[in-house]
């Protein structure tokens, strides 16, 4: 993948309750600004703090979107078709009087454009895909957490926070 | 319950522990491939000469022209319902065992919706025909579909039954694939990338992945309870006598549900050998999956004897006769297969002597596999044989076509399912590791 990211440092993590220590002090201070947290999965500590520096998450408005869309068209394309060419069966009136039936589509299409709509919000808010990602440490997939702070170097300030929260390592990004 | 459960293993354990053992099956694994693909042909040959020579090579005819491929199709459809039900309900309950289990019952959910939407299609003889039925295309006198059809509702809920549970397993995936990529070099690393879509696990991804993973519960669990309601309504809304029930809705969804616990725990005994996985799936989640399994089985025993009560109690003469003749009439093995595997058998999981032993538990489980294939099998037929005018009374029985059909859509059922755990993990790393005992520090000491 391309290093497109901004030179840093790269503190890496044993534990969760160190990680999320740090997270938490280093928050609002200006010498750790666009710092960014790197986790093999979604810890419920962490998620929390996720809640206080991006507030809830936005995703819900394209599930929103998805769903209302979904259900009109689930209404308006049965209704279209049936005026279009109406089929009487059994003495029962298309169109607009057989809208009881029309709830099914509408309920059906509303999960469904929901869904689709969700994933799609995730792609979006999540930045992702997005060629300029960089895998800082390939342990973060698996077991170790990685916190990147871009415009820091090793013997900085930062470094020797980071150090104390508990980074069992500390190293800089591009590696020379 | 989750805090009993006794972990030999740690978070650093999770990817080398599961990843090592998709590498490197058992050599049963192989010999189950090779038996589920040998099925699987003969699906296709079944399919192909059933094309080849028309239906009149099935047991259908005049009243019955409903038979094994609707049965398969429901039961296929059923099956599925566990997976939706372990991922999504479990999920938004918060029940922590699923996340043990719920990449098996999400495969299971996607092959199984797969499998059950090759039998309408088998079913119509000429497939080429289909897409004018199911779909809202005009034909060529540009008459749309019967919306006021369930058929056609049916389309539309399978449909979006088998997209969602597709997003809801591929999205759960993502991160475990980026970890896949993560241990390898060259190409391969290439391909897992770009199927994993780039993830690197930010938080911010994370924050807005659990959000979606969320939405997606929560849109999933209303679909799997709309989607077997609407399967029903392909029978309930018919004048049928023995079909004609408002019961149907609620029961075959709890129908469903007991079908796919019961496949979800055959599946997952074997893979958790062949796979050497017993340390990631504990005892303590299949238990949780057998008492699940159970409930569900006193349901559909509830269900039974109510819509039983309700025909006789209705008072409608022609329902009551259609349930009599089910219970003593020439369709009597069925029905009692059905009532004692699926209502009978599986109280044994009250024991946990019993739940704790595999080859019973594992048993019983197939069984009740049968017993609700029976039940299909019950509602479609007996309630077609029969209806309001005695003149046109008739008798069906499977030819060998619809077995062979039966018997090899579960080999393409396995050989997808199969060849799926082979290649990614079979159970779900980054929620595994949720489970797990957190990777904390004892004591703090800063410095």
């Amino acid at each position: 993948m391309a290093r497109v990211k901004a030179p840093g440092i790269v503190a890496i993590f044993d534990y969760l309750d160190d990680v999320t220590k740090a997270l938490e002090e280093i928050a609002e201070k200006a010498e750790f600004k666009d710092h960014e947290l790197y986790t093999p999965t979604s810890f419920h500590d962490l998620i929390e703090i996720a809640e206080k520096k991006y507030g809830p998450s936005q995703v819900r408005w394209f599930t929103l979107t998805g769903g209302l869309t979904g259900a009109f068209t689930g209404f308006l394309m049965p209704l279209w078709m049936d005026y279009d060419w109406p089929i009487v069966v059994g003495g029962k009136t298309a169109g607009i009087y057989s809208l009881p039936a029309y709830f099914i589509f509408a309920f059906e299409l509303m999960i469904l454009f929901g869904s689709l709509c969700t994933i799609t919000g995730m792609f979006v808010m999540g930045r992702f895909p997005n060629p300029e990602d960089t895998i800082f440490d390939e342990r973060t997939s698996d077991d170790k957490f990685a916190i990147y702070v871009p415009g820091a170097q090793t013997g900085g300030s930062q470094s020797k926070a980071l150090k104390d929260f508990g980074a069992v390592e500390v190293f800089a990004y591009p590696v020379k | 319950m989750e805090e009993k459960v006794g972990w030999d293993k740690s978070v650093s354990d999770v990817n080398d522990g599961i990843l090592i053992a998709v590498d490197k099956p058992h050599p049963t694994y192989y010999l189950a491939l090779t038996i589920a693909f040998i099925c699987m042909v003969i699906f296709f040959t079944s399919w192909g000469i059933l094309v080849t020579y028309g239906m009149g090579l099935t047991g259908l005819n005049s009243p019955v022209y409903w038979g094994v491929c609707i049965t398969n199709f429901v039961f296929w459809v059923g099956i599925g319902h566990a997976g939706t039900l372990i991922s999504a309900i479990l999920f938004l309950f918060r029940a922590k065992w699923r996340n043990s289990i719920n990449r098996s019952a999400e495969a299971m959910t996607v092959f199984a919706v797969i499998t059950a939407g090759l039998f309408p299609l088998i079913h119509v003889g000429r497939i080429w025909y289909a897409p004018y039925w199911m779909a809202p295309l005009p034909t060529t006198s540009n008459l749309w579909v019967n919306f006021r059809s369930p058929l056609v509702w049916d389309i539309f809920a399978i449909s979006t039954y088998l997209t969602v549970s597709l997003l809801f397993w591929y999205m759960g995936l993502v991160p475990d694939i980026a970890s896949m990529r993560d241990r390898v070099r060259g190409f391969k690393r290439l391909i897992f990338n770009v199927l994993s879509f780039g993830w690197v696990g930010t938080l911010r991804q994370w924050h807005h992945y659990e959000a979606g993973y969320g939405f997606l519960a929560a849109l999933a669990t209303p679909l799997v309870l709309s989607v077997h309601s609407i399967v029903s309504w392909d029978f309930a809304m018919a004048l049928q006598p023995g079909w004609h029930t408002t019961i149907f809705p609620p029961y075959f969804v709890a129908g469903a549900i007991l079908s796919g616990c019961a496949m979800v725990y055959v599946i997952v005994l074997p893979l958790r050998r062949m796979l050497q996985l017993e340390g990631f799936i504990r005892h303590e989640h299949l238990d949780a999956l057998l008492r699940l399994t159970l409930l569900t089985s006193t349901i559909v025993a509830y269900a039974y004897s109510i819509e039983f009560f309700v025909a006789w109690y209705s008072g409608n003469e022609y329902e009551w006769a259609i349930f009599r003749k089910r219970a003593a009439g020439p369709y009597c093995f069925y029905f009692w297969t059905m009532v004692f595997c699926n209502c009978i058998f599986p109280l044994a999981f009250w024991s946990k002597k019993v739940r704790n032993n595999e080859t019973w538990a594992f048993i019983i489980c197939l069984l009740v596999n049968v017993g609700m294939w029976f039940e299909r099998y019950n509602i479609v037929l007996s309630s077609l044989v029969e209806d309001f005018l005695p003149g046109s009374w008739g008798h069906y029985e499977p030819e060998l076509i619809e077995i062979t059909l039966t018997l090899g859509s579960f080999g393409w059922f396995f050989t997808w399912l199969l060849i799926f755990c082979r290649f990614f993990p079979i159970v779900s790393m980054s929620e595994l590791k949720l489970i797990m005992p957190k990777p904390v520090r004892n004591h703090h000491h800063h410095g």
